[in-house]
């Protein structure tokens, strides 16, 4: 990942390269004197002696171009570099040690914002007389206030980061803080400024040498070249494309070797995915409309998700099988990684544009007693029954309810989108009474920030049962919430379950003991298969998958002196073992444990398991 | 290593501690400190490990720091060894931050994205000067096994981990300086259940092994129990329930840590009481009287007069509890 970061890097920096090394090598080219005139061939076009012509007073415009080049880069570079250190200084000093160094260093900065840039160059410029030293300095103070505002704000975000706490708990002093944590971790936003700022100073310079502030004539210097072009604009417009392609080449070609030195710096991995709105693009082939075969409301067949990894395509749900029954609660339950989620996601038809479906089926069986296959029902159909039929709790309720809107038009949105027109203020005051919201007719009226954590998802399973849905799915929706504001949200969605007649729902955690509060039946979720499936009591009390009853074993509950743990962590998707994904970890596994994937298989009526030794085990 | 000492000064004492912020005013709002910790006193031994419980908002995370001294407290003071923390002078408290360290809940934002774990890890000893930069490295790789990780991991940034190995990185960082005292802020919440039980396990060995004194901060009062010897409860600031881990857990005294067992889900059985009503309220606006009373299912008219004091269980000898009540619920 990281070699294939520098090695997007090593074009734009070959480009740079080139241009400093040409800039550089000026004196040492063969190129004729930048001041030397030739009256007689004045405007002269291209020729042998002149490849990019001659200018109004003769000379060479490729010797200017190139000896321009010195003056108006070393300009631009040499300011936004003292531009970017005295910056960066101000504004890392104030955003750490805040109080008065703040008002010393990054406010007195803003001060310099005030004054219009050009006004201020005009000051400088009049004070100290026109030159390449008075610029540098010009430009140097117009941009310093902008670096240090990136690295104060940049400063006070890190700052509040736990690692930063770290080091001051490990002894650290302050300075080491700042130039050993601080200052690389708030370095990418400086250097995307930085081209930004070199790019903005050189044009800047171009614009104070075309009014004459700036580089003096004869010497040459790209805007002041523009400057001599423009009188002539009309006898030889050719003489103003040079420079001006000159400036935009070697701004682009910085801007985007500081975008690619960013990212090189970047240590996250930074995968590339589809846009969202192909999301659904990939509708497995076939029919929707299914014989009505499945009793019940929902039921998972064989369904396969996949993503792109490194190396071709990799499975990360793999031959799911789980059914959910009218008026019954599943809970999915697994570890990060499980694919517990995805599972979900898949039933909304919600799959991030990452994930592709690859096989399977996920058959719904509606109001109207018809069987539908959710993965070949066009997108359409299938925003008819999300919402309505099917309706989803996520885990952030601070997240998912937009700040701007208020609770009413959350809630009245939902009943919008499926139909309702009349009666709506009344229902979102009734939902919000069922779901226990005190007070629900100025609570209707409230912005979400006026409410708290469990009040935000006692909305959002408002939102979610608005439409009476056959099918609820709740994703880890009390994970965020405190312990006793926990117990609440619990009580509340089983309390829905016995008023809300027929309605299925699925139940994603990772917590075992918020399965036995809520579930009827339990599907324990390994590395992106089930590897258990069954009534809670009954799975609890005797698990047939070793998995399953090392994390009952390892939840923190009993009287056990030593918490039983599972050595290991979970296998990468694209690492999974051959045999029992469990295996590596699995206490009983044996050598044919890592042989030969476990089939599914009954050991009692209503159970499953994937489990080659669970009769020896049992 | 330390001074021998008489055995009567307790490694870590703090008295009075209060912290508070300044609140957010309005425009037309005059603003108005925020009391995140008030006047708790805490004793720890050597070896010793205490477990702070409580919802979000009781202060739990701002007691560890500020025993740390990683923010100084408005009143009271923290004694380490008899010292008190805000006396010394920078250098003195940087030297002493050797001996205390921390352990924190984001698996993820504890560590620096941008260098080597191995370097992280080497900090503490290169800051204190306990070792060159080769003794470091290897003292570096030693601690990486002793946390059940590769020595050869040393040279890889915190993105190539899990959550779980990073929480085993950050403990080999605070390990490094052979401290004497960790703080450990939530640990475990943000790890998947199998990877709790293997840190918090190795928590267990390392104190066993070490004689670590450790402040254990969690909302699991399961988990608490499992690697506590005392625990405190915690709620909107104020200690309500201390006293040995394992009799608070079987039978909690106070009404609010009653709720809180009540409320934690379990395998065994399914909860039988009816769920605390409402949420912890704000600590920009505490109720007044007992702080807990807006909940409790024993509050009467007189709770709302003053807050108890935190004192012996009347009953109870072993521990301490801030209840009006308490004799009366438990006689």
């Amino acid at each position: 990942m990281r070699r294939d970061k520098l090695r997007r890097l090593a074009l734009p920096a070959s480009l740079l390269g080139a241009i400093l090394l040409l800039a550089l090598a000026a004196p040492v080219l063969p190129l004729g004197n930048p001041v030397s005139q030739d009256i007689n061939h004045r405007l002269a076009g291209i020729s042998a002696g002149h490849w990019l012509g001659q200018d109004e007073y003769g000379r060479d415009v490729l010797t200017r171009l190139i000896w321009g080049a010195r003056v108006s880069l070393s300009v631009a570079v040499s300011a936004t570099v003292i531009a970017t250190i005295v910056g960066t200084l101000l504004g890392i000093l104030g955003g750490y040690f805040r109080g008065m160094v703040e008002i010393g260093t990054v406010r007195m900065a803003e001060i310099v914002l005030c004054f219009p840039p050009m006004l201020l160059a005009l000051l400088v410029v009049t004070l100290l007389g026109p030159g390449a030293g008075t610029l540098i300095f010009t430009l140097a103070i117009l941009f310093t206030p902008t670096f240090a505002r990136v690295a104060y704000a940049e400063t006070l975000s890190v700052r509040a980061l736990d690692y930063v706490t770290a080091q001051e708990a490990l002894g650290a002093r302050s300075g080491r803080i700042l130039l050993r944590t601080l200052l690389p971790n708030i370095a990418p936003p400086l250097i995307v400024q930085f081209s930004l700022t070199i790019a903005a100073a050189m044009l800047l310079e171009s614009g104070l040498s075309f009014l004459g502030l700036g580089v003096v004539p004869p010497d040459p210097s790209w805007g002041l070249m523009i400057r001599g072009a423009r009188t002539t604009m009309e006898q030889a417009p050719l003489l103003l494309l040079w420079p001006c392609l000159a400036l935009t080449g070697t701004v682009l070609v910085l801007n985007l070797f500081c975008d690619r030195l960013r990212n090189a710096l970047d240590p996250g991995t930074g995968g590339r995915s589809r846009p969202g709105f192909l999301r659904r693009l990939a509708v497995l082939a076939g029919a929707a409309e299914q014989p009505a075969a499945v009793p019940g409301l929902l039921a998972v067949r064989k369904l396969t998700l996949e993503v792109q990894g490194p190396t071709g395509p990799v499975p990360v749900v793999r031959d799911v099988n789980i059914t959910v029954a009218p008026g019954e609660t599943l809970a999915v339950v697994g570890e990060s990684g499980s694919g517990k989620t995805l599972t979900g996601l898949a039933v909304m038809g919600l799959l991030p544009a990452a994930v592709r479906v690859t096989a399977g089926q996920i058959l719904y069986t509606g109001r109207d007693g018809r069987t539908r296959d959710l993965l070949r029902l066009p997108e359409r159909a299938l925003r008819a029954l999300r919402g309505r039929d099917l309706s989803m709790v996520f885990q952030d309720p601070a997240s998912s309810l937009n700040p701007l809107l208020r609770i009413d038009a959350h809630l009245g949105e939902a009943l919008r989108a499926h139909g309702q027109r009349q009666g709506i203020a009344a229902r979102v005051v009734e939902l919000l009474r069922n779901v226990g919201l005190p007070d629900p007719e100025s609570r209707a009226r409230s912005y979400p920030h006026e409410l708290s954590g469990g009040q935000r998802q006692r909305v959002m399973i408002a939102a979610a049962i608005a439409n009476h849905p056959r099918l609820l799915l709740a994703d880890e929706p009390t994970t965020a919430l405190d312990v006793t504001v926990q117990a609440q949200i619990l009580d509340l969605l089983a309390g829905l379950k016995r008023s809300e007649e027929g309605m299925g729902m699925v139940f994603v955690t990772h917590n075992l003991a918020v399965v036995a509060e809520i579930a009827d039946r339990v599907a324990v979720m390994y590395a992106g298969e089930v590897v258990e499936e069954g009534p809670v009591a009954e799975v609890f009390a005797a698990p047939r998958h070793p998995y399953t009853a090392a994390l009952i074993a390892s939840t923190p509950e009993g009287d056990a002196e030593r918490l039983t743990s599972i050595p290991g962590r979970v296998p990468q998707a694209w690492a999974m073992p051959e045999g029992c994904r469990f295996a590596p970890r699995c206490e009983h596994a044996r050598a044919i444990c890592d042989q030969s994937a476990p089939a599914l298989e009954s050991p009692a009526p209503g159970r499953t398991t994937r489990c080659l030794r669970w009769k020896e085990l049992a | 290593m330390s001074a021998p000492l008489a055995s009567d000064v307790p490694l870590l004492r703090a008295e009075g501690l209060t912290r508070s912020f300044t609140g957010r005013g309005g425009l037309f709002r005059r603003s108005r400190p925020v009391v995140a910790v008030r006047g708790v006193n805490v004793t720890l031994q050597r070896g010793e490990a205490l477990g702070v419980v409580g919802e979000s908002g009781c202060g739990k995370s701002t007691l560890g720091r500020l025993l740390l001294h990683l923010m100084p407290p408005t009143e009271g003071r923290v004694l380490f060894e008899g010292e008190d923390l805000a006396t010394l002078s920078g250098a003195a408290r940087r030297g002493l931050r050797r001996r205390m360290q921390m352990v924190f809940q984001d698996p993820y934002g504890s560590l620096d994205p941008r260098r080597s774990i191995g370097a992280q890890i080497a900090d503490g000893l290169l800051i204190h000067g306990l070792a060159d930069a080769a003794g470091a490295e290897r003292q570096a790789a030693a601690l990486l096994r002793q946390v059940g990780l590769e020595a050869s991991h040393a040279t890889r940034l915190p993105h190539e981990f899990s959550g779980g190995q990073r929480q085993r990185i950050a403990i080999a960082r605070a390990l490094a300086t052979k401290p004497d005292f960790i703080v450990a802020d939530e640990p475990v919440s943000a790890l998947d259940v199998s990877i709790q039980a293997q840190i918090v396990n190795l928590l267990a060995d390392l104190r066993q092994e070490l004689g670590l004194a450790l402040l254990f901060i969690s909302h699991d009062l399961h988990v608490v129990r499992h690697l506590c010897d005392r625990v405190m409860v915690m709620y909107l600031g104020r200690v309500v329930e201390e006293g040995p881990a394992s009799a608070i857990f079987h039978s909690p005294s106070h009404p609010y840590t009653r709720a809180l067992l009540a409320a934690t889900p379990s395998m065994h059985h399914r909860a039988k009481v009816a769920p605390l009503p409402g949420e912890v309220p704000s600590v920009a606006n505490p109720p007044s009287g007992c702080v807990f009373r807006t909940r409790c299912p024993a509050a009467r008219p007189a709770c709302a007069e003053a807050m108890p004091p935190l004192e012996t269980h009347p009953n109870r000898p072993e521990r301490q509890i801030a209840c009006w009540r308490a004799a009366e619920i438990e006689p």
